[in-house]
């Protein structure tokens, strides 16, 4: 494509600056002449329009939700009626609310249960697949499809072979003589299959972008490192994963906010739990802040509390991501 | 790729144009000022109207109205507040869930009075504790009723047998009467039927037992009261299946497995008895029904109501009484099982012949009286949320072994919490 044509070139002629504008060296217009400032934002109408269809959908559906949502979070509003100002309210019910809590819980130790052994299984995966010779389309394409399947597909199909009663992978321990696990109904054994699913399903998409970054790093650095005797281990430590440490804050970033967000496993994995939908199945163990929060707000009616449980949450992501990031930039540069 | 400038502008400028256009068609549609509008929309949700009615209906009003009709799937009530709130596009007639409608009554006023439109004259027709339902304070009548879930002991008649009981449904009903002969029964029935349970999990008994009161969580006056004893004595009804090992515990889809292996009896309303028919088809003949142990409760059961934008509410109320009249509810009973909420429709051909999957037993006797003598009680529009940690407790006492009395108190803290949120004092 060729670069957009600039438009008014006249006009940029007479400012004296050739080329695109935003090359032109800043200056200031010497004081008392009465040439009008023409070039304001206004003048490029056209490339605005241009873009505008992204930014109006985004004003639109999230920019607006979003701070709506904060805004709501003062309010207490069913919905439908008027609105009721309640000041810090929801905030202090938020603050004595122990299943917020535990929901707050849930959601760190799934987290942590799915994101260490997706990066860590992501990177050996990239590093095997980037030393396969035979094959690597395959391998790819496999390896990323869990992250294209449909996430609720994905969830029944877990929920059935992790079935406490009359699921495959009972079935299997008890070909070898192992009783029934309840999987789906211990705490800790719900955390598991939740993360499980997770790190299933995101393992691939880390995998890819690892294995992206290992075809970037030259052969000349492997080859020096060869020459000065270090085997493959030690390669991996100082030579791959110090180059890698950008890619790598990357995904443990996205992993964070993604990780964090868990929400359609265990609202489809517990949604036809009997006695409670939407609440994350037996002892609350599957509950999710944004599982909670979606209970909150639509199925309890109460939109103000909903919104003051999500920017709660909001402000423990950007701390956690604050953590990380400090953790993984540690020690790179003084 | 080379994209003219100026080809790109046009498209750019096309897309605007066509994308303004759509919201401001969006806008004019359904804020019509006129009240005798000749099109009314129809939203309900699968199997909460025959859909063969439905379909009569269009024909059988065509001189007048076109209506048109949306099946709308998710999470309907979800998606009515939506609309409702938004102000446009809203439907003409809606339905609205049994679960639902108490938390639409502090919104009445965003739906018309049906006692306007000439429902009052017609009200006798339809049980009066459903009807009262989707009433307000001021007697305001949000809701036509569609059908009801009068709940009964559907039970394994050869599992019976085998155990030496009797198996006729007027005799097991009277061995039945309180919930501690069921439970004496169970226990002996599980003697003879190893590896079997009496029922499927304690947050339904829960449903049932605080279903047969007259009181439930919130009272009239916006008073909580979760924690006195017409809750705890039903909490405590609900735990004895657990102490007595006759809970088979099953709180996920592992139901549908379960029903024709090791359940001997399922607490339900009638709509019940297709999940069982669904789930289990290779135990045709083998199910009955009994009157339940303690009297009857209400599960579920909807209405239609008309949202205050409603293009022409004078056709559209003759429309649902047409639909709703005890005739055609009647017939929503054969095509989706729908128990119609008009008792003269109880007496129809259409209700009153055998059912194969029962063995021939004619269930409408079990349903039709249990249908009369439903206790009535006030439901607060926080109820539902209010109810949630009780249920949520039993399950921890199911899945944690969470000591019961621990979990009546929590749950008792969690549910006056959730009720200071809603605004309960």
């Amino acid at each position: 494509m060729t670069s957009p044509p600039v438009t008014g070139s006249a006009e940029v002629q007479r400012l004296g600056g050739p080329g695109p504008a935003r090359f032109r060296p800043r200056r200031t217009p010497p004081a008392g002449t009465a040439r009008p400032r023409r070039r304001g934002p206004l003048s490029y109408w056209r490339q605005y329009l241009a873009i505008s269809p992204f930014y109006l959908i985004f004003a639109a559906f999230s920019f607006f939700p979003v701070f709506y949502s904060l805004y709501l979070a003062f309010q207490r509003w069913d919905g439908m009626g008027t609105m009721q100002f309640v000041g810090l309210q929801q905030f202090r019910f938020l603050w004595d609310d122990p299943v917020f809590w535990l929901s707050i819980r849930n959601t760190l130790v799934i987290w942590v249960l799915s994101t260490v052994p997706t990066l860590f299984g992501a990177l050996m995966l990239a590093t095997l697949l980037h030393s396969v010779r035979r094959f690597k389309g395959f391998y790819r394409i496999a390896l990323y499809v869990p992250n294209v399947t449909s996430i609720v597909a994905v969830a029944i199909f877990f929920g059935a072979v992790f079935s406490n009663n009359f699921g495959l992978v009972n079935a299997i321990l008890g070909m070898v003589g192992i009783s029934p696990v309840p999987w789906l109904s211990n705490p800790w054994l719900i955390k598991l299959v939740i993360a499980l699913l997770m790190t299933w399903q995101w393992t691939g998409y880390n995998m890819i972008i690892y294995l992206a970054g290992l075809q970037a790093i030259p052969n000349s650095i492997y080859e020096a490192a060869k020459m000065d005797g270090a085997g493959p281990i030690r390669t991996f430590f100082q030579i791959t994963i110090p180059i890698m440490r950008p890619i790598i804050l990357f995904t443990v970033i996205i992993s964070t906010i993604n990780g964090l967000q868990s929400f359609s496993e265990p609202q489809v994995l517990f949604g036809s739990n009997a006695a409670n939908a939407n609440l994350g199945g037996p002892g609350q163990a599957g509950l999710t802040t944004l599982l909670y929060f979606y209970q909150s707000a639509f199925l309890n009616n109460d939109y103000g509390y909903g919104a003051a449980i999500v920017w709660a949450f909001f402000v423990l992501i950007i701390i956690l991501v604050a953590v990380n990031w400090r953790i993984t930039t540690r020690g790179r540069k003084a | 790729m080379d994209l003219s400038r100026r080809g790109f502008l046009q498209a750019a400028a096309l897309t605007a144009a066509a994308s303004g256009l759509t919201v401001a068609c969006g806008g004019s549609s359904g804020s019509g000022g006129t009240k005798n509008g000749k099109d009314l929309t129809l939203w309900y949700w699968g199997g909460a109207l025959s859909d063969k009615v439905v379909a009569e209906a269009k024909t059988h009003f065509s001189s007048t109205v076109k209506l048109t009709s949306a099946s709308i799937g998710g999470d309907f009530k979800q998606k009515l507040t939506t609309t409702i709130a938004a102000g446009t596009s809203v439907p003409d007639i809606t339905g609205i869930k049994g679960e639902d409608i108490a938390s639409f009554l502090p919104n009445a006023d965003r739906f018309l009075d049906l006692n306007d439109l000439g429902f009052k004259k017609i009200s006798s027709q339809y049980l009066d504790w459903k009807t009262k339902l989707a009433q307000t304070k001021d007697g305001k009548q949000i809701g036509f009723p569609i059908d009801i879930g009068p709940t009964a002991l559907f039970y394994r008649e050869d599992l019976f047998a085998k155990a030496g009981v009797d198996t006729e449904p007027a005799k097991v009903a009277a061995l039945v009467k309180t919930w501690e002969d069921y439970f004496q029964l169970g226990t002996e029935l599980q003697k003879k039927n190893p590896g079997t349970y009496l029922v499927n999990n304690i947050g339904a008994m829960f449903d049932m037992t605080v279903g047969q009161g007259t009181a439930r969580f919130i009272d009239k006056n916006n008073h909580f009261i979760g924690d006195q004893d017409h809750i705890r004595a039903a909490w405590t009804t609900s735990v004895r299946p657990y102490t007595l090992g006759l809970d088979a515990k099953i709180n996920d889809n592992t139901w549908n497995a379960a029903v024709g292996k090791t359940l001997l009896t399922e607490l339900g309303a009638a709509w019940h008895a297709l999940d069982i028919e669904q789930a289990a088809p290779g135990t045709k003949g083998k199910w009955r029904v009994c009157a339940m142990p303690g009297g009857p409760a209400n599960q579920g059961g909807s209405y239609l109501a008309l949202p205050r934008q409603c293009r022409n509410p004078e056709e559209a109320f003759k429309i649902i009484s047409w639909i709703l009249s005890p005739a055609n509810d009647a017939r929503g009973f054969t095509d989706a099982a729908i128990f119609p909420a008009a008792p003269a429709a109880y007496s129809m051909p259409a209700m009153t012949g055998p059912d194969a999957f029962f063995g021939g037993q004619k269930i409408i006797e079990v349903f039709g009286p249990a249908a009369k003598t439903v206790p009535s009680a006030y439901e607060a529009p926080a109820d539902a949320a209010v109810m949630a940690p009780y249920k949520t407790e039993l399950t921890n006492i199911e899945a944690k072994g969470k000591k019961p009395d621990d979990a009546w108190k929590d749950a008792v803290s969690q549910a006056k919490q959730i009720a200071r949120r809603q605004g309960v004092s």
